[in-house]
């Protein structure tokens, strides 16, 4: 490879040469990228390289498949249990197309959020070292992680407008063209997310040329990622990658975290142990404005979902199942306190409060917007249509739901050792699974009239915040053993 | 809200000690500490003084022997026994969205702290410590020695009949150790019972009321 290089070396001559330096004196030596590149390759990947792009290719072939096999039929299913007219009628009002530029416009918001520590291009750590550093054009080098990201990202998009405007036409709540469209623009979002995604990544390490033409002058963009930059998403990404795969949630929630500087002189006002707390959950937001905000987006999208469908009587019951997502991640962006409490298990006692009262204030501010997120979704609900007191206590059942889902998430211990990543997998989700079961029955059983289960379902209810708590105490403990 | 029961600062270790499956982490120990008296646990690294101390402190249960506070078994589910000890076993969690006052304010009110005084008595500690100046830093904003400083803060910060310390001089200068020996002698002084782990001579010569050797398990 260097005698290439060294027999490509040559003498530029006349009006090639640098501004103010004879043209004679500037050396310049040829670079062939794609020869280099490849051979970079075969040495670091060999034929171990290959192998792995065609895993990942079958990995693709797979998704594709369970998207058919199982995206169709829940979607379906989803608006099977609508009547269609209205449902038509729903999905053609501002309302609705309200809900979906605020879902585009979080996707991308997502996009650019991540972008600041986890970009699209990370290449292995060896590779930065001793590929991205040498002359070679850098937005070859690179490349390939970009049209990884990006291949994946319209995939995934395609996929997804494919199985609603599928669901959608096969239904017969849109006509046949709408899996047109569900393809082609679930497509176009991926590929402006994912132009985002790159450009924060660029933004995230400082520089001269970070303007939005970079978004899509993609080249450009890839060239301007800073080597330093590179290895710290690279870093991220193993850091987070670990954090997942050994449970460990609080290294990778401060892998994510951004450090506050925010209102530091506010103050903290002394009172008593309750309502201090209370406070310091409020001042944490107050200094942490990214997860007010996120928490208020999330929380305001799945709130209009959940009041839509536990409300309104055309609308499909399983909307409260999809709508708990994001006010489930909402509440959580607002529920750090007790996180924080979660994570002092096993430590001398800080606090003098008793681990159910510190859980019981840490719970005060999330419940208190969440609710008031709700009531207002009500109120704008009223207007349209009278709203029977069942639905709303199935709106009290999913912020109780919500209250014993998070306790469960925050003191869920340690990572089981055993079940492989099955097991890890489940550890992970078991709250929001349990969030999404129990937080649906009410809706569910008013909606389909079961009034004798509505008492079953307000002890499950129950049952789980006790849970919630039981948790909390026994994690509190554990550790002693 | 709940009755609890007050505990002396009497410490009693019998014949303490740790072994997990076949891996010895402290041969079986003695101490005995009454309120007023600092004991200083001395001992190579790997000899089980953290483990004695996260036993002492209930954190821990002994694989053999007894610890108790007050006459009461060490055990941290006990709500009388965390209302008496207060500990520096390793770095606690803070907050990073408080500031270090923030941090002062917040335990003085959870542990029943008058409200119109708290934020003094917090500025206060912080001026002993000599790291005033820094009120209004988050944690993460410190260096590794003013954040020991800040740790045996928000320890200090806390009532306790009973104060565990896990080799306290850590990262400080001489200066600093000073001021942090001033402190446990006050703490001492005012009746509470205070063991630590020490490498430090001067600090083990100044502070030590009795010393305890912590013979390494292997």
């Amino acid at each position: 490879m260097g005698d290439d290089n060294q027999a490509n070396a040559k003498r530029a001559g006349g009006s090639d040469g640098v501004d103010g330096v004879d043209a004679s004196d500037v050396a310049e030596t040829e670079f062939d990228d794609a020869e280099l590149l490849g051979q970079a390759d075969w040495i670091i990947g060999g034929e171990q390289a290959r192998k792995a792009r065609q895993q990942g290719l079958y990995a693709a072939y797979l998704v594709f498949l369970g998207s058919l096999a199982y995206g169709f039929p829940l979607v379906q299913a989803l608006f099977r249990t609508s009547n269609p007219e209205v449902l038509r009628q729903q999905l053609a009002s501002p309302e609705a197309l309200a809900l979906l530029v605020a879902a585009i416009a979080a996707v991308f918001i997502a996009a650019l959020w991540v972008g600041r520590f986890r970009g699209p291009v990370v290449p292995p750590l060896p590779w930065i070292d001793l590929v991205v550093t040498t002359p070679i054009d850098r937005a070859l080098s690179v490349r390939r992680w970009w049209r990884f990201a990006l291949s994946a990202g319209v995939f995934l998009g395609a996929i997804t407008g494919l199985v609603l405007g599928g669901g959608l036409a096969f239904t017969g709540v849109t006509s046949p063209v709408s899996v047109a469209v569900g393809l082609v623009g679930g497509a176009a979002v991926a590929v402006a997310a994912a132009h985002l995604w790159l450009w924060s990544q660029v933004r995230s390490w400082p520089g001269p040329n970070r303007g939005p033409k970079l978004i899509w002058h993609v080249p450009e963009a890839l060239r301007e990622l800073h080597v330093d930059g590179l290895r710290a998403h690279s870093a991220n990404t193993s850091t987070l990658a670990g954090s997942a795969m050994t449970g460990n949630l609080r290294t990778a929630r401060l892998q994510l975290a951004r450090p506050v500087r925010f209102a530091r002189g506010v103050r903290l006002r002394a009172g008593r142990p309750f309502p201090t707390m209370v406070r310091r959950d409020i001042l944490g937001l107050l200094r942490s404005p990214a997860s007010l905000a996120a928490g208020f987006g999330l929380v305001v999208l799945g709130g209009a979902v959940v009041v839509w469908a536990a409300t309104q009587g055309s609308a499909p019951g399983i909307g409260v199942t999809i709508g708990l997502v994001p006010l489930y991640l909402g509440f959580g962006a607002w529920s750090e306190g007790l996180r924080l409490q979660a994570d002092n298990v096993g430590t001398p006692s800080l606090i003098g409060s008793g681990p159910l009262a510190e859980a019981s204030a840490h719970l005060v501010v999330p419940l208190a917007f969440t609710t008031v997120v709700l009531v207002a979704g009500v109120v704008v609900s009223a207007l349209a249509t009278p709203v029977s007191a069942l639905s709303l206590l199935s709106l009290l059942a999913v912020l109780a739901v919500l209250c014993g889902g998070h306790l469960l998430a925050a003191f869920r211990g340690s990572a089981p050792v055993r079940g492989g990543p099955q097991g890890m997998i489940a550890w992970y989700l078991m709250p929001v699974l349990f969030v999404l079961l129990v937080g649906s029955l009410m809706t569910f059983f008013v909606k389909a009239a079961l009034w004798s289960w509505l008492g079953f379902a307000g002890w499950l209810t129950i049952g789980f915040v006790w849970w919630g708590f039981y948790q909390t105490r026994r994690l509190t403990h554990m550790h002693r053993a | 809200m709940g009755v609890v029961t007050v505990l002396t600062g009497e410490v009693r270790a019998d014949g303490v000690s740790k072994a997990i499956d076949s891996t010895t982490l402290l041969l079986p120990t003695d101490v005995s500490a009454d309120p007023g008296e600092c004991v200083v646990l001395r001992g190579q690294n790997g000899s089980g003084k953290t483990t004695l101390l996260r036993i002492i402190g209930g954190l821990l249960a002994p694989s053999a022997g007894t610890a108790t506070i007050g006459g009461r078994e060490a055990d941290e589910r006990d709500r009388a026994v965390r209302a008496a000890v207060a500990g520096l076993l390793g770095a606690p969690t803070t907050y990073r969205d408080l500031t270090l006052i923030d941090h002062l304010v917040l335990i003085d009110s959870t542990w029943g702290g008058e409200p119109s005084t708290s934020d003094d008595r917090g500025t206060a500690l912080l001026e002993r410590l000599g790291i005033a100046s820094l009120d209004d830093r988050f944690p993460h904003e410190l260096s590794s020695g003013q954040e020991q400083l800040f740790r045996l803060a928000i320890t200090f910060a806390r009532p306790s009949s009973v104060l565990l310390l896990d080799e306290p001089e850590q990262r400080l200068d001489t200066s600093k150790r000073q001021i942090v020996g001033a402190l446990i002698r006050e703490r001492t002084s005012a009746g509470s019972t205070v063991v630590m782990a020490c490498h430090d001579p001067e600090m083990t010569a100044a502070l030590g009321d009795q010393v305890v050797d912590i013979k390494p398990a292997r």
